[in-house]
């Protein structure tokens, strides 16, 4: 969600928090339920950017390259994100999907220090920029 | 009496009735042959078809499987799904989720069959190794014109109705031929029944006619007893004669109506049964009102009441009484015999029915009442209480 928005989200809401008439403060609580999503959201997408871009951006091979691969081995939603969350938990060359050269030249990718919901969200944010459903002409 | 239902009409017309049913049921069962025959025919024809159109299908699925490989290669690129104008197609993950369609109707899709057909088109299932795009159902479909459907219901008509012509000329065939002993038993035997009646006329009338000549005061009084024994014996065979006659030949001749005097008729046939009411005991009052006339063949009237009067002696308690009353429109006999259970009345006039085994008769008296009741519109109402007697009206 563009800043702009968010900030104006938080003055209106600041204002309506003040306000002593109850329909007002219901409004107040809305948003700020809708920031704190938003806010959680965008964590998701720090964790990813953080925890991941970072990493692969210095590998020769893409991570929508990686996506794809997993796509052909695990095909749907579900399946494929069971499978990146097993693997970067415990990872293992029988499970990478890497090609042998790769891995010897870079080695086998370390074991994720996320926990389990910030892993979750960082596959779900993972899966959202490179999903193949409604890019299809 | 014949062991038929009594004619060579009804012979015939049992006959007919036997032939139909048994005609019904092969046909029915013919029917069902057909039917089953024309379902795997069908089926046989279905996948047929599927067959052919699979080897074009699996073609175009391998074109599009070509298709998808590149645009999963390429997918940063390209995003455009591989089309064809022959054929339309769709893809599904491994979880049977929707990635695209071409097709007509996406929801009918059948993921778990191979070929199959639905709604005019004909839809075939390939099941991906290496899940392109995240593919791992292929499903490319093509417009079935229907042409083997229209050819297939065309032969099944032709050929089933022809075979179904067919059975029922055999089943009449075999029918005929299963029938003919039974046939011939039943006309044998009804022949032998047409000419023992006949026979039966001449002994019984010349015992009758010699007793009625004989005097009985020049008789002692054994002999007469002798000799009314053996008129009560004469004339239950003649009443059983009659009975005979009437079912085997007479109620097939035209009936000669004329004005009857009934009030004359019923004191006759009084008269008659006395001797044979006497045999038992049984005492006969009347109360005949004179000069009641009906238009009715006087012979089958005789019938009428010669049954009636027979069934209440036959019936009837030893030393009990039998009362007759006739009035214009309604003749009552009425005895104090055994009785019948309730319910049991309407049973009464089915032929060959009997309610008392031990007395004697073939159990077609009530029948016969009832046939010449029903010629002349006459209502016949009985009532009857077991072990107190019965009453039977005759109304017209």
């Amino acid at each position: 969600m563009g800043k702009v928005v968010m900030n104006w989200l938080l003055v209106i809401g600041y204002w309506l928090l003040g306000s002593r008439n109850g329909v007002r403060r219901f409004a107040a609580f809305c948003i700020v339920f809708v920031l704190a999503g938003v806010v959680l959201a965008d964590g998701g997408v720090a964790v990813y950017e953080r925890n991941c871009v970072a990493c692969h951006r210095k590998l020769p091979v893409t991570l929508d390259k990686f996506f794809f691969n997993y796509l052909l081995k695990y095909s749907s939603e579900r399946q494929v994100k069971g499978a990146l969350f097993k693997f970067l938990k415990h990872p293992t060359k029988k499970k990478a999907l890497a090609s042998e050269e790769l891995i010897t030249q870079y080695g086998l990718m370390p074991k994720t220090t996320l926990n389990d919901t910030d892993l979750r969200s960082a596959i779900d944010v993972y899966w959202q920029k490179y999903k193949v459903f409604g890019k299809i002409k | 009496m014949s062991a038929s239902n009594g004619t060579a009409t009804s012979i015939s017309r049992s006959e007919r009735r036997t032939l139909l049913r048994f005609l019904g049921l092969y046909a029915f069962l013919a029917f069902l042959i057909l039917v089953l025959g024309s379902t795997i025919y069908y089926k046989l024809q279905k996948d047929l078809m599927l067959q052919t159109k699979r080897l074009e299908l699996e073609e175009y699925s391998k074109e599009l499987i070509d298709g998808l490989k590149l645009l999963h290669i390429y997918f940063d690129r390209y995003r455009t799904y591989p089309r064809n104008p022959l054929y339309r197609s769709a893809i599904y993950d491994a979880d049977k989720v929707r990635i695209f369609s071409t097709l007509k109707d996406p929801k009918g899709v059948r993921l778990e069959k191979v070929i199959y057909t639905t709604d005019h088109v004909i839809q075939y299932v390939h099941v991906l190794d290496s899940y392109y795009l995240g593919a791992k159902y292929v499903v490319v479909e093509i417009d079935d014109d229907g042409r083997w459907f229209v050819r297939t219901w065309k032969n099944i008509f032709l050929y089933g109705g022809a075979l179904l012509a067919l059975f029922l000329a055999a089943g009449l065939v075999l029918v005929r031929l299963f029938l003919a002993p039974m046939r011939n038993a039943i006309r044998l035997l009804d022949r032998f029944i047409k000419d023992t009646t006949h026979e039966l006329n001449t002994p019984v009338n010349a015992i009758l006619s010699n007793i009625e000549m004989i005097d009985p005061r020049k008789l002692d009084a054994r002999t007469a007893k002798k000799i009314k024994r053996i008129e009560i014996g004469a004339r239950t065979i003649s009443n059983i004669y009659q009975d005979l006659t009437y079912l085997v030949l007479n109620h097939q001749i035209a009936s000669q109506d004329t004005s009857v005097d009934l009030s004359r008729l019923v004191a006759e046939r009084v008269e008659y049964f006395r001797i044979l009411a006497e045999s038992k005991r049984i005492g006969i009052e009347i109360d005949i009102q004179p000069g009641v006339e009906r238009r009715i063949d006087e012979n089958k009237a005789a019938r009428l009441v010669d049954n009636l009067l027979s069934n209440a002696i036959k019936y009837n308690r030893r030393g009990g009484t039998i009362f007759v009353r006739l009035r214009p429109g309604e003749l009552l006999v009425e005895d104090s015999g055994i009785g019948m259970e309730s319910g049991a009345a309407k049973e009464a006039f089915k032929r060959y029915k009997r309610f008392d085994e031990s007395a004697g008769g073939f159990g077609i008296g009530l029948n016969i009442v009832a046939m010449i009741a029903k010629e002349y519109g006459l209502r016949i109402d009985i009532e009857s209480e077991k072990g107190k007697g019965t009453k039977v009206w005759v109304r017209w």
